[in-house]
């Protein structure tokens, strides 16, 4: 059973953490900041700063009709949709990256602190520690990548195309960034976690973390090349398979979290 | 009340803890003794929960320590791990809040107002723990082991590198433990603490070696000498001495006592004080020689290595 009040405690506790210590946020502000500027850059800016509009390019009008995409938009408006939804993917991978410093830290960091004997001295059960080590670098990284969404879809509507932003507000929009984003982060962490619990350094945990991200990188450049386009169901079913895949990681976590070895071996 | 019951712990191939069995009472202290690697930290850590024995039981009020019990357990033990185990980027006071929440507390603000001011922590409650120093690093982690009002608490070295000061308030509010009906039982590597504090002295060198009382351990190591201080220069009075006793009974003598080892010193010392004060002697004082509890910890360290352990008792 999980008593949520030891939860919210050691939760309370990494927020404290965290506010004390923002460097740790800088990858996940970097991330987010680069997946705002990146889009932008290519789908706006380029174009605009070299005279050459996006619609050219004969290789992205044909990827942009491949993904049959809102038929009724100009050339050029339906290459900027592609692009914008495109880098889309890449809000997955920001609170991915950005949050894999603060999780695969999160139980050899309190071992290496020598804060983690006090604390399994208390009630506290393996699931609700590593619960709250998820939900700390989950929430955190979420949040910023929540702000940094919402000046992408507001910086799509001010400066694209006539009919992009509208466009962009679509179911597969919807999926994508409250469900299978915070899926896909939560996938990593746990893994990162899991890992943390396995390992006696952080930068271990860290460096087998970050192999999630690979898939997802996978996955964009499929689309980029034109070959793959995920509805909004299939990236729905992508989003309930990553739940499933992170139910049976914090299973595993918990088989898995050896106190006895982390307490008597780790040095 | 704690029970071990034929404690076993081995890792792999090496045994750290072997068939180790004591009881601590309500309102009782008891000293945990040994050299590094006796086995002192992995028994606390099974007492409290953490580990678990390779065989043997353990029983906290009454209540078998299982993976089922261990939870609500915790809840009744309270537990200063060797290492202070605070965060450092947060207060004394968010550290005492985060670990009130942990145990459900309820009226946590007062609780923790109440813990700072008996530890004396009340002005660096605002202090972030990575500022301050060994001793207060300490005093915190002990108010937060006695945040729950546990009835069980296990120290593991409280005052280890402390100044006096510190050592002595520690030893203090264990004693006002000890009086609300607190089992404590406190792993030490001084002797002097071990003395001055507990009620029973277990030595522990893989198996326990010995558990009694401090006076009674030192009772084992008696030495049947005796030793009479005396105004002036004892020497002049080795004439009386080897009248009564022989000349072989003077084991030392210095500026201002001699040390005799009699053989029967019930029966030969009223006759040694009547020859001695027939002869003059001004006699400030007449005592068994005691030896410290170093001795007998160093004794039964050399017993336990040569494998003719005393046995424990109590």
């Amino acid at each position: 059973m999980i008593e949520i009040g030891r939860v919210r405690a050691l939760l309370s506790k990494e927020f404290l953490d965290l506010a004390r210590n923002r460097t740790a946020l800088v990858p996940v502000v970097v991330v987010t900041v680069l997946s705002l500027v990146l889009p932008f850059g290519v789908a706006i800016a380029v174009p605009a700063l070299t005279g050459h509009p996006l619609d050219e390019d004969a290789d992205l009008v044909r990827v942009s009709r491949v993904a049959g995409m809102s038929p009724d938009l100009s050339d050029n408006a339906r290459i900027q949709l592609f692009l914008f939804q495109q880098f889309l993917m890449l809000f997955l991978v920001t609170p991915v990256t950005g949050a894999m410093a603060l999780a695969s830290h999160a139980v050899v960091g309190e071992k290496q602190a020598r804060t983690l004997e006090p604390l399994l001295a208390t009630p506290l059960t393996t699931f609700e520690l590593l619960i709250a080590k998820v939900l700390g670098a989950l929430l955190p990284t979420l949040a910023i990548s929540a702000i940094g969404l919402a000046i992408y879809l507001g910086g799509i509507a001010r400066l694209a195309a006539p009919g992009v932003g509208v466009a962009m507000a679509s179911l597969r929009t919807l999926v994508l960034t409250i469900l299978v984003a915070p899926a896909a982060a939560l996938v990593a962490l746990q893994a990162a976690i899991l890992i943390s619990s396995r390992v006696n350094d952080p930068r271990t945990a860290q460096q087998f973390g970050v192999l999630i991200i690979v898939p997802l990188v996978a996955l964009m450049v499929v689309q980029f090349l034109g070959s793959l386009w995920l509805s909004a169901a299939a990236l729905a079913l992508i989003g309930g398979g990553l739940l499933g895949v992170w139910g049976l990681l914090s299973a595993f976590s918990v088989a898995l979290f050896d106190r006895e070895t982390i307490l008597t071996r780790w040095r | 009340m704690i029970s071990a019951s034929h404690l076993t712990r081995r890792f792999g191939a090496r045994t750290a803890v072997n068939d180790v069995s004591f009881e601590v009472g309500r309102s009782e202290i008891v000293a945990l003794l040994g050299p590094n690697g006796a086995g002192k930290t992995t028994t606390l850590r099974m007492l409290a929960g953490l580990i678990a024995p390779t065989s043997g039981s353990i029983a906290i009020e009454g209540r078998q320590l299982t993976r089922a019990t261990g939870g609500a357990l915790r809840m009744r033990i309270g537990f200063l791990t060797e290492a202070p185990g605070l965060w450092d980027r947060l207060t004394v006071r968010e550290n005492l809040g985060v670990y009130a929440r942990m145990y459900g507390i309820a009226d946590r603000e007062r609780r923790i107002d109440r813990t700072l001011e008996l530890f004396g922590l009340t002005d660096r409650q605002a202090t972030l723990c990575a500022e301050l120093s060994k001793g207060m690093r300490q005093k915190v982690a002990l108010a937060r082991t006695l945040l729950h009002d546990p009835v069980v608490l296990l120290l593991d070295e409280p005052t280890s590198s402390l100044d006096p000061e510190v050592t002595r308030m520690i030893r203090l509010l264990l004693e006002e433990r000890r009086a609300a009906g607190c089992s404590i039982l406190v792993s030490t590597h001084n002797l002097d603490e071990a003395e001055r504090l507990a009620d029973r002295v277990a030595v522990l060198h893989e198996r326990l070696v010995a558990i009694d009382e401090p006076s009674a351990l030192r009772a084992r190591l008696t030495t049947g000498r005796v030793i009479v201080r005396v105004a002036g220069d004892p020497s002049v009075l080795l004439g009386a001495v080897h009248s009564v006793v022989g000349t072989d009974a003077v084991h030392a003598v210095d500026r201002a006592a001699l040390t005799l080892q009699l053989t029967d010193a019930n029966r030969q010392t009223p006759a040694l004080i009547r020859a001695l004060v027939a002869a003059g002697a001004e006699i400030l004082e007449v005592r068994p020689e005691i030896p410290p509890l170093e001795d007998v910890y160093l004794h039964l360290m050399e017993e336990r290595g040569s494998g003719q352990g005393l046995g424990a008792r109590g």
